[in-house]
């Protein structure tokens, strides 16, 4: 238990994902320690201009769960390995749509889950964050 | 190789939140040393959503939490950080005032945070624990 664990910042494969370094914002997309990955709030970013699909909820909850997962992959991870999940969307009127949208992506033992609506950055309908295992093998970043 | 994750059901089915509400949500999931507890909502012994105060509705969701952390061979003790949302900031003392009673002595580290919660509930508290 007295492991010393250290900390490596994660990144998405797919550059124009990678907000945190586009915007230049003073947070890293995904920190793994461990066992374990932290990944920062993430929004409906388009994988193809980098810009933000604002569009219907669905849509935007739908994008933003695809770039999770593809934030995952990238570490070796994937949305089956989802611990912990927060969602926070702008109106918390949207709440039943969101979870249509969900059961597309957690079909099965969905990961524990909070919810609430808050003022959100970026006129972003939704913002999700989560804590996940990391890729089983240690080649993968461990 | 690697940990894997370990859906949590606490015994008492009436705290069977997804399965009573049809929500797309675990309890909470067991991986490693960690215990990951859903964010839970104040529940009557039916199973549903039960309407009080902050008061009476963080009492009711640390006693079901105790339940959940003990599925999982947990405790209050072993809650690591807390994360509390309630309607309004005003009623920050209302919900200290209970909290207190379940975490009497050295407690988690907590953020709590005004919000809009789903389905009329007051108060919403999820928590990460030592497995």
């Amino acid at each position: 238990m007295s492991r010393r664990l250290s900390r490596s910042v994660i990144e998405p494969l797919n550059p124009k994902l990678n907000v945190s370094r586009n915007a230049n914002l003073p947070h890293s997309p995904g920190v793994r320690v461990g066992d374990y990955i932290f990944l920062s709030g993430m929004g409906p970013v388009d994988p193809k201009t980098g810009g933000r699909n604002l569009g219907p909820i669905a849509g935007q909850i739908r994008q933003t769960l695809s770039n999770m997962a593809h934030m995952l992959e990238s570490a070796g991870s994937g949305l089956d390995r989802v611990l912990k999940i927060n969602i926070v969307l702008a109106d918390i009127a949207d709440y039943d749509e969101m979870n249509r949208v969900w059961r597309e992506f957690f079909p099965a033992d969905p990961p524990a889950r909070t919810t609430c609506a808050l003022q959100l950055s970026n006129g972003n309908g939704v913002e999700i964050e989560c804590i996940a295992l990391g890729g089983s093998n240690v080649a993968d970043g461990g | 190789m690697g940990l894997q994750r370990e859906i949590i059901a606490p015994k008492d089915p009436a705290l069977g939140v997804p399965r009573n509400l049809d929500l797309p949500l675990s309890p909470a999931i067991r991986a490693g040393a960690f215990v990951f507890v859903s964010g839970l909502v104040a529940i009557d012994p039916a199973g549903e959503r039960m309407h009080g105060t902050v008061a009476t509705e963080t009492r009711q969701i640390l006693a079901a939490m105790t339940q959940v952390l003990e599925a999982a061979g947990s405790s209050l003790e072993k809650v690591v950080k807390a994360n509390v949302l309630i309607y309004s900031m005003l009623e920050y003392n209302n919900m200290n005032e209970v909290y207190r009673e379940f975490f009497p002595v050295d407690p988690p580290a907590r953020t709590v945070c005004g919000a809009q919660l789903s389905g009329g509930s007051k108060v919403e508290i999820e928590c990460i624990a030592l497995a």
